[in-house]
């Protein structure tokens, strides 16, 4: 049984289509990762998932259920914009939350997580006092505390410096490792590759990957040549075989056309004179495969 | 349920437990009163300056009449007689003599720049007819006060008795007619304003009707609708600005991952109630306990009590759910104050007609708008503490009406907060907002 399953779902306001025929199956006890586009559907999707809205067609099954009202008390959710009540204090907030959502007391939780988020001292303090990092962990604790068999969180860590990155990041790993399904949207291509055991992607409402990382990759090939060079970037210009440079700062990647040959690539640099400090042949990041699909080319691409 | 129960709770609390609550539990009721109390707190605050008074007597016969009242009243009028403090402003009369032809003009333009600069109060042309005008309908027949606002002027008053009583002394003596005689002829018979005669159910005896006064025919009922009037204001704002902090805030989306939107709104509407009940306790606890100290509890009416509360409940759950549809499609407040135009009126509607209703309660008029259901609460409560009262099948049918408009109110509301809380940009119109609620 899915945790998750939508089946050709479809989603309108309007005259806009935000959601196009979408089906998904997200996999109990895995890290799924929502990437897309601004305006591209995610969180109308994890809206729809959270029933909050409602699909003009096909169905949406949580827990092998169809979504009406109460199996979202199951679910965990965290929305894009963070949204807590200002004048409340933090663990009044918090207590409200977990209560609304699990029909009992969660006091002790409640006290457990803000030791966990370092926000002990914070608790009897009026949330309009927090810092957006801290708000954004009240926010995080808030949609945990109930202890949900899933957790749904559209994008958790923006916004947030490293160290809380860090400290929320682990957090996640932990209610997955405890057997709570997270599904989680976010911008930043690093943090899906490390952390999500499959990866979506929607665009324009449609869907156009959906697998683990490897699955994905595999299907655009080994056609990426990562390098690194001593000297101007310059020097990677028109050389032959590349379609395209993504310059990293200190490491570049390079786009090979079909058939062509990486060792052309290193005998070139060479002559040219540049000190090359890697060169490695690998399969395109989840980044370029984003841009790939999403960026400027894949748009006037579509559009002729 | 436990989560409409949550909702309501922390509404409350969010509500009761803030210094601008109980500020308006005290500021309320001294808005609503304010115009009795300052009058009481005011009157006697009045401009005790000596009043210098120029009298032009035509007539001949009123100046000296005027100086002696003015002594008369200056000695005995004026003061408090129990603190002897000054209370009324003392009047001077200077008699002018009266200037003929073209001089009578400038005489008065005179008089007039000396009101002007203030040297005066008044100036007073008395015509020379005045005590047997004849055929005369001009200035000969009337006095003529000026001042610079003689509509309003107490001393145009006190002219005005003093010269009556002098001609109308004058008139009796010429007829010969005894002023004893004329007040015993004119001595107005009594009309008593009193209740019905009724039987003591446990005695049987008669009990004679009570007598009937300002207090119970008007204010107790007038009391009773302002109150309601009271929770029903008090209840709209905060209900308004949560319901708006929660859209703009993002709060909503949290929490409709938690409840239905109409769980939302009901816990919000059970709040509010919540909220107007504690409210109304605390005014009928302290209203009691001032009217027990004043001894005049039959005033307090009891048998009302009930259908108030009910009514209370029942019109908070109507207005509520306009005022959290209304918060739900708009953005900010001032978008809000616009559409909740329309409601306000509806609410207020009862303001406008409740002298009507009070004087007539069972005018097909003052039936008719009681049970219609925006204006029964209000209406049917201030109509049943009148004295007259109504028949006892017209409360339970207002408030089945009220119940029916108010599943339909709630109804509405509750598909119109489903699509407006996560709904951003531009308020709706109204016909949208109609839309949004037969949307599927």
């Amino acid at each position: 049984m899915s945790a998750v399953e939508l089946e050709n779902v479809t989603k309108t306001f309007g005259a806009h289509t935000a959601v196009d025929d979408l089906s998904l199956k997200v996999p109990p006890g895995c890290v799924y990762g929502f990437i897309g586009p601004n305006g591209s559907g995610k969180t109308t999707t994890l809206r729809m998932i959270m029933n909050i809205f409602y699909p003009d067609r096909g169905t949406v099954r949580v827990f092998g259920e169809p979504v009406h009202g109460a199996c979202t008390d199951r679910i965990g959710y965290l929305p894009e914009e963070r949204g807590l009540y200002k004048k409340m204090k933090v663990r009044d907030v918090l207590r409200f939350y977990g209560r609304l959502k699990s029909g009992r007391a969660v006091n002790g939780e409640v006290d457990a997580w803000l030791a966990r988020m370092e926000l002990s001292a914070w608790a009897d303090k009026k949330v309009e006092t927090l810092s957006k990092g801290m708000s954004q962990k009240v926010q995080f604790i808030a949609t945990v505390v109930s202890r949900p068999e899933m957790v749904i969180l559209d994008e958790p860590f923006s916004g947030l410096d490293p160290v809380n990155t860090e400290v929320l990041r682990d957090a996640v790993l932990d209610l997955q490792r405890g057997g709570t399904t997270v599904i989680f949207s976010t911008h930043d291509m690093a943090t899906a590759e490390r952390m999500c055991d499959f990866i979506f992607m929607i665009f324009k409402g449609r869907k156009v990957l959906d697998g683990t990382l490897s699955d994905i990759q595999d299907r655009y090939g080994s056609d990426t040549v990562r390098v690194r060079i001593d000297d101007d970037v310059a020097k990677l210009t028109g050389l032959p075989g590349v379609e395209r440079i993504n310059d990293h700062g200190r490491m570049q990647e390079l786009r090979m056309r079909d058939g062509a040959d990486p060792q052309q690539v290193l005998q070139e640099l060479v002559q040219r004179g540049a000190t090359v400090r890697h060169f490695e042949l690998t399969r395109p990041s989840l980044h370029d495969i984003f841009v790939r699909i999403a960026g400027p080319e894949a748009q006037e691409a579509t559009r002729a | 349920m436990h989560k409409i129960l949550d909702v309501a709770v922390r509404e409350y609390n969010a509500a009761v437990r803030t210094k601008a609550f109980i500020i308006s539990i005290v500021l309320m009721p001294i808005l609503m009163g304010g115009g009795v109390i300052a009058h009481k707190l005011l009157r006697n605050q009045v401009d005790i300056t000596t009043k210098q008074i120029a009298v032009v007597d035509r007539s001949g016969i009123m100046a000296d009449v005027l100086v002696r009242s003015a002594a008369v009243y200056n000695e005995s009028e004026i003061n408090d007689p129990e603190t002897g403090k000054q209370i009324k402003p003392k009047i001077e009369i200077e008699v002018v003599k009266p200037a003929e032809g073209d001089a009578a003009d400038q005489q008065r333009i005179e008089l007039s720049d000396r009101v002007r600069g203030n040297k005066l109060e008044a100036w007073v042309e008395i015509g020379a007819n005045i005590v047997h005008p004849g055929d005369d309908d001009g200035a000969g027949a009337m006095v003529a006060y000026h001042s610079k606002g003689a509509v309003m002027d107490e001393q145009r008053k006190w002219i005005a008795i003093q010269v009556n009583n002098q001609v109308q002394g004058l008139r009796m003596a010429d007829a010969q007619i005894s002023p004893v005689t004329i007040q015993k002829l004119i001595a107005p018979v009594p009309v008593e304003g009193l209740g019905l005669v009724s039987i003591d159910t446990a005695t049987g005896e008669i009990e004679a009707a009570k007598k009937t006064n300002e207090t119970a025919t008007v204010l107790v009922p007038l009391a009773m609708m302002m109150l309601m009037f009271m929770m029903i204001s008090m209840g709209a704002t905060p209900l308004l600005n949560s319901v708006l902090e929660e859209k703009m805030q993002r709060i909503a989306e949290v929490l409709l991952g938690s409840l239905t939107p109409f769980q939302l709104m009901m816990g919000k509407l059970l709040g509010t109630i919540g909220v107007a009940l504690t409210v109304a306790v605390i005014y009928f606890v302290g209203g009691a306990i001032t009217i027990e100290r004043m001894h005049a509890t039959e005033y307090i009416p009891l048998g009302i009590l009930p259908w108030f509360f009910a009514y209370l409940t029942a019109s908070i759950f109507m207005f509520g759910a306009m005022f959290v549809a209304i918060g739900s499609a708009c953005n900010d407040l001032k978008e809000a104050q616009s559409l909740m135009m329309p409601v306000w009126l509806v609410v207020c509607a009862p303001l406008f007609v409740w002298l009507q209703v009070v004087k007539q309660p069972t005018s097909d008029f003052s039936t008719a708008m009681s049970l219609f259901p925006p204006c029964t609460p209000m209406l049917m409560v201030l109509r049943q503490t009148t004295p007259t009262g109504v028949p006892a099948w017209q409360p339970w049918a207002g408030l089945a009406g009220v119940l029916i408009c108010t599943l339909i109110a709630v109804w509405i509301a509750g598909r119109i907060f489903r699509v407006g809380l996560l709904m951003q940009g531009k308020p709706p119109k109204l016909g949208e907002l109609f839309r949004w609620a037969l949307a599927k």
